[in-house]
């Protein structure tokens, strides 16, 4: 992700979509499996988003509106589901459990980090999402929510402040 | 949020899971299938190539027309004056006119061929009583413009007509 920047510049001149989607995509997987259960419905949803918003001839570079688009895609997903009271319920009611971000977890320290995650409220865990693994700002996140830039930066406080409580308990 | 860096580099090191190769796959034939419709334009390119059609078929219309009037013009025979009355003296299609009369109006080679009459414009004057009249009558106004037309079947040439005409129709009003 070091040159994302860089990836970017590339995509404005070259419209090289799939260099610039191979490097954003396990970020927008991974943000998309914060709304449906499995890996495979994650890639579902980002694929749709991903056309769709390339359909409307949006600048690749408008990351805010993009992963608003996998944001609102994904919530499609969970509405137009034959099983969509239970799905509902599971998405909303049980967010905690339901949802839970896939990490390569090479020891134990990581996975109590990932499993720690995973206890996050999930307003805090969708900005924290958004901003370690896939690097928007507080503007862009505000945008993808539709909340305000404060807020964003409130939510990610408040984040990684529990994070660092249940990781160090006094 | 210098407190946090601690935290922060803790969790850049996860690595989020990498997707299956077969999601950009599938990603670029979806969008090969979009573009082969021709439904989808890169980004960058869009707006660009959308003005330059716009401009094409614009100077293309406008050619087009040119080309047309130019041909109209030069194809189309101009019609031939035979005679020149005040419209009103002119008979008809379709109206009995006297056969004397025509004669001395309209050549006898012309038939008449055509007769149109466009309303405008309607005017609703109101309610009045007619004199001698006890019962109200609508007055509406009508301003109209009329074309009449005669053809030489022989010679293809025609005479056409056209003028405004106002009407002023009072119709009456009956109670519920």
């Amino acid at each position: 992700m070091k040159d994302r920047e860089e990836v970017m510049e590339n995509v404005a001149t070259h419209e090289d979509w799939k260099t610039v989607f191979s490097e954003l995509a396990p970020g927008l997987v991974l943000f998309a499996r914060q709304w449906v259960r499995s890996a495979a419905d994650a890639e579902d949803v980002v694929q749709d988003a991903f056309v769709k918003f390339w359909r409307r001839n949006h600048k690749i570079d408008n990351r805010g509106l993009l992963y608003a688009t996998v944001r609102s895609v994904a919530l499609d997903l969970i509405r137009r589901d034959s099983r969509r009271a239970r799905r509902e319920r599971e998405a909303y009611s049980d967010f905690e459990q339901a949802v839970e971000p896939q990490f390569r977890t090479e020891d134990e320290s990581e996975r109590t980090l990932a499993l720690a995650i995973d206890r996050l409220p999930h307003p805090q865990r969708e900005v924290l999402v958004m901003k370690i693994w896939n690097e928007l700002s507080f503007a862009e996140i505000g945008e993808a929510l539709g909340v305000s830039q404060n807020t964003a930066a409130s939510r990610y406080r408040y984040a990684l402040t529990a994070l660092k409580k249940d990781l160090l308990p006094q | 949020m210098s407190d946090f860096t601690e935290i922060e580099n803790e969790l850049k090191k996860l690595r989020p899971i990498q997707p299956s190769a077969q999601l950009i796959t599938r990603v670029e034939r979806e969008l090969a299938a979009v573009e082969s419709d021709q439904k989808v334009v890169m980004p960058e390119r869009f707006r660009t190539k959308w003005v330059w059609a716009g401009v094409g078929l614009a100077a293309a219309a406008m050619l087009l027309l040119f080309v047309h009037l130019r041909l109209d013009r030069s194809a189309q025979p101009q019609p031939k004056i035979v005679a020149t009355s005040p419209p009103q003296q002119l008979a008809r299609p379709g109206a009995s006119v006297p056969s004397q009369a025509r004669s001395t109006i309209v050549p006898p080679e012309f038939v008449p061929a055509a007769a149109t009459q466009v309303v405008y414009r309607t005017e609703d004057e109101g309610l009045l009583f007619p004199t001698g009249s006890d019962q109200p009558v609508r007055r509406v106004r009508a301003q109209m413009r009329e074309t009449l037309q005669w053809q030489n079947r022989t010679t293809g040439a025609s005479l056409r007509v056209s003028y405004p005409t106002e009407e002023v129709r009072l119709v009456p009003v009956y109670g519920q």
